[in-house]
């Protein structure tokens, strides 16, 4: 067996106990005595040290282990918390992260054995029992959220429930001169091939005699999904004493411990128990204890465990029903979606060919409609996660920032449920975190200025999110400095972006823009933090590239917001079909404002570039055919067909010979060898068969 | 798992012609060879693309090998075939030759590889494949297409 099949699922698994390792020991920090608090961090470290032992990463594991003790040891009460702690422990994490993504680009855990920390870690512990052994822990941990259950050291195949088959069947055994024990085997620690070990174990029982309920379940075992032990119960005519002989002659099997199984016991006191081995894998690895003892949140365990465990479920976070799907297996049934989709459009596209005013016909392509778009939705649903998990690693970092930067800054999150497709929310990460950067840098001011202009020394630093139709909107707004026009619109000319009589003719919208220019940057002094003049357009490609927006509000010294609009799916679109010189082009209906008919006359020139003055506005347009290298099929001198698009608050108009109605489009990649021409995005298949490239309004401003 | 003969010593290649040479394509980068179908014109992009297809419901990129190695435009017939090719690592893209010929194994000792010659449509090819009479060019596919990517 070979564990690197499961490596994703620790990096996956990895990933969430770290952060959720971060938010944490950031509450821990605001309320240091919160006992759940700490069983929360207890639990979580040591799954972490779990995964990474049995992965066979020791300097992770070793890591881990002393931060558990120190947890261990918190708990216990006999270490408070302290700030610089949690300061180690951020540290500690930190070291964790980079053990983690080096594992995740290279499978090696990398040599950093991170000694420092460790010492720090230990220093902690001084005073107390530094040399608490593994084996103290391991015990604790196993009977603290157990204790509800069972005694401590009760021997764990006690905890097995049987159901009346399985009494029966030990009666019945019994009758024929066998006996039933019950066992646990203890695998050891340093064991990589769990479950290669459990599989001799029960190939040696079996020889002689039948396993009949095992704890997890067989195929949990075979499958590792169990800590160091596993129990059984057996049927066998042999003694006790050479049926753990047998076991323990496995290797790497630390011990085995075993007795008599009472039935009588488990039929009276709890009848009705049935075990569920199928729920018990997810718990146990929930609970990251080495309990046995099915402990369910279900509503229908609930009434049968004693109310100690109601306390339990507090602590931890009620587990959804939920399925992990690689998603590329979503790739793959959102593409047959699409499929379905595309033969819907051609169903349509034939019977408006044929005429046939058959109404059935018609009837039932209408419900193929709705049955695709429905299909669609749900597809698309399942792809959405909330946008929470690349949230809840900025508090953490406005903490680092606040020190880093000795400023006083609060941020504030709403919204953290609201959902994206999946692919938008892994890229939107990093372009969040520069503004926030950006904001707590360049926004947000020292005390002693704020407190000068009458603001409140602590800074706040606002990110919400929100679904406004079919976009999703975050903003991430600051009560600091705002943007000085000024120094933005004297930096471009000193750096010569602008000249001066350009400046001149700015709006300050146009000169805000400017920062999001490469290299554009109005602090002073590069920071570490930002100002290297990386940020803003490394944010805009970003989010273009998400086929999304961003917008600036700022008042000098009252703050800026930062505007976000990215759409809500990616894959699927409501497009409007242009008809330009024999060519077929979709444009987006997302970034259509209207559409308009112009008469040649109305077409008036501004500095050499083509404007119409519409309603007052006065917006450039853009000659479809001679940017796209097409011979337009239109007469000059009849009027036009424009189609105005927006991006952010700009108007453009598009130029095309003729429209052909809104379609429900399927966006595909044109491909890396062929995506040089700014103009297109994408290509989608239309009904009849053929392929019509989808047009970036974005790279017409 | 049962021994395979050993077929490390002969390769398959998928006869082509364009023009009045033969040119030789590994059959394990070929995907699919499809008819002649209707192109969908991208603007702005190096002349020797002609466009995308629809392969069953994929948005696949075609280029002309021809215009590729600076000869004149292709004239479709009905021999005309676009063979789609799948590199590792990439996605896949349709190269448009005038016929296709034959499937032919070639021995390692009939290929004669060549060294990179100063004319320019010959720095595509790798070797010379040798059956009987005819010389067949063999089609360097990294050349062919890596360079779309730097122009």
């Amino acid at each position: 067996m070979d564990v690197s099949q499961y490596l994703e699922i620790f990096l996956d698994e990895s990933k969430e106990h770290l952060q959720n390792l971060n938010t944490q020991i950031l509450e821990l920090e605001q309320d240091s005595e919160n006992m759940d608090v700490i069983n929360e961090i207890f639990r979580a470290a040591h799954s972490l040290k779990g995964m990474a032992g049995t992965m066979g990463y020791k300097r992770m594991q070793a890591l881990t282990h002393d931060m558990e003790n120190v947890f261990s040891e918190v708990r216990n009460g006999t270490i408070k918390v302290k700030a610089n702690m949690i300061d180690i422990l951020f540290q500690c994490l930190d070291a964790l992260e980079e053990y983690v993504s080096s594992i995740q680009e290279t499978t090696e855990e990398g040599t950093n054995d991170n000694e420092p920390l460790i010492k720090l870690l230990n220093d902690i512990l001084n005073g107390n029992d530094a040399g608490a052994t593994e084996e103290n822990i391991e015990e604790k941990s196993e009977s603290t959220p157990t204790a509800a259950a069972s005694q401590p050291g009760e021997e764990p195949w006690k905890k097995i429930k049987l159901d009346d088959t399985d009494v029966s069947v030990i009666k019945a055994a019994r009758a024929e001169g066998n006996q039933a024990y019950g066992i646990t085997v203890y695998v050891q620690e340093s064991c990589l091939l769990k479950a290669a070990r459990s599989f001799l174990v029960f190939k040696a029982l079996e020889e002689n005699g039948e396993i009949i309920v095992s704890e997890p379940a067989t195929q949990d075992i075979e499958d590792e999904k169990f800590d160091l032990d596993f129990s059984l119960i057996y049927l066998t005519e042999d003694p006790l004493d050479k049926v753990i002989a047998k076991i323990t002659n496995v290797s790497e099997i630390e011990k085995a411990i075993g007795g008599v199984v009472d039935i009588s016991g488990v039929e009276t006191e709890k009848p009705e128990e049935t075990a569920e081995p199928s729920e018990k894998p997810e718990e146990d690895r929930e609970a990251e204890t080495t309990e046995t003892t099915p402990v369910s949140v279900s509503a229908q365990n609930a009434v049968a465990v004693p109310a100690k465990q109601e306390k339990k479920a507090v602590t931890k976070p009620v587990v959804n029903r939920t399925v992990r799907v690689d998603i590329e297996k979503l790739d793959v049934l959102m593409n047959l979606v699409s499929e379905l989709i595309i033969a819907k459009n051609s169903l349509v596209s034939a019977s408006a060919v044929e005429e046939t005013s058959n109404t059935t016909f018609n009837e039932q392509i209408e419900y193929l409609e709705s049955v695709t778009t429905n299909l669609h939705e749900s597809v698309m649903k399942v792809r959405m996660v909330p946008i929470e998990s690349v949230l809840t690693k900025f508090p953490r970092m406005i903490r680092d920032l606040t020190k880093k930067l000795d400023k006083k800054m609060e941020l504030y999150m709403s919204g953290e449920d609201t959902e994206l497709d999946r692919t938008v929310v892994d890229e939107i990460g990093d372009p969040l975190m520069h503004l926030l950067r950006n904001s707590a840098d360049h926004g947000i001011e020292t005390p002693e200025v704020r407190k000068a202009r009458g603001k409140n020394e602590t800074g706040s630093i606002f990110l919400d999110a929100y679904q406004d139709g079919n976009n999703v909107i975050i903003e991430i707004r600051d009560d600091g400095n705002g943007i000085d026009v000024e120094a933005v619109k004297n930096r471009a000319i000193e750096r010569g972006t602008i000249t001066a009589e350009q400046a001149e003719n700015m709006s300050d919208k146009d000169i805000i823009d400017l920062l999001f220019l490469p290299s554009f940057s109005t602090a002073k002094v590069v920071s570490d933090v930002s100002g290297r003049g990386v940020g803003l357009d490394v944010v805009r490609s970003k989010i273009e590239a998400l086929s999304g927006e961003v917008e600036v509000k700022t008042k000098l010294g009252a703050g800026s917001t930062f505007i976000i609009r990215l759409p809500l799916t990616l894959a699927i679109i409501q497009a409007l079909m242009v008809m330009v010189g024999g060519e077929k082009y979709a444009i987006s209906l997302g970034s259509i404002e209207t559409i308009e008919n112009i008469t040649p006359a109305d077409v008036k020139q501004v500095q050499s570039k083509e404007v119409i003055n519409l309603r007052g506005n006065v917006i450039p347009i853009v000659r479809l055919a001679e940017v796209l290298d097409i011979q337009s099929k239109h007469d000059a001198n009849e009027s036009m067909v424009v189609v105005i698009v927006k991006k952010g608050e700009k108007l453009a108009g598009i130029v095309v010979d003729e429209l052909m109605g809104q379609q429900e489009i399927v966006i595909k990649s044109l491909g890396k060898y062929i995506n040089k021409c700014k103009m297109i995005s994408g290509a989608t298949i239309l009904g009849d068969g053929e392929v019509a490239l989808i047009l970036d309004t974005n790279a017409l401003f | 798992m049962d021994e395979v003969k050993n077929i490390a010593d002969s390769t398959q290649f998928i006869v082509i012609k364009i023009g009045n040479e033969q040119f030789g394509i590994d059959i394990k980068y070929i995907d699919n060879i499809v008819r002649m179908q209707n192109i969908t014109r991208v603007p702005k992009v190096p002349e020797y693309f002609n466009g995308v297809i629809n392969l069953r419901g994929e948005v696949i990129p075609v280029m002309s090998l021809r215009l590729k190695m600076g000869l004149e435009t292709d004239e479709f017939t009905k021999m005309t075939r676009i063979i789609i090719i799948k590199l590792e690592q990439h996605e896949g893209i349709g190269i448009i030759v005038d016929e296709v010929k034959e499937v032919m194994s070639l021995e390692n000792e009939q290929i004669e590889k060549v060294s990179y010659d100063k004319e320019e449509k010959k720095t595509f090819v790798y070797g010379v494949g040798k059956v009987e009479e005819s010389l067949v060019s063999l089609l360097d596919l990294n050349a062919v297409l890596a360079e779309n990517q730097d122009k």
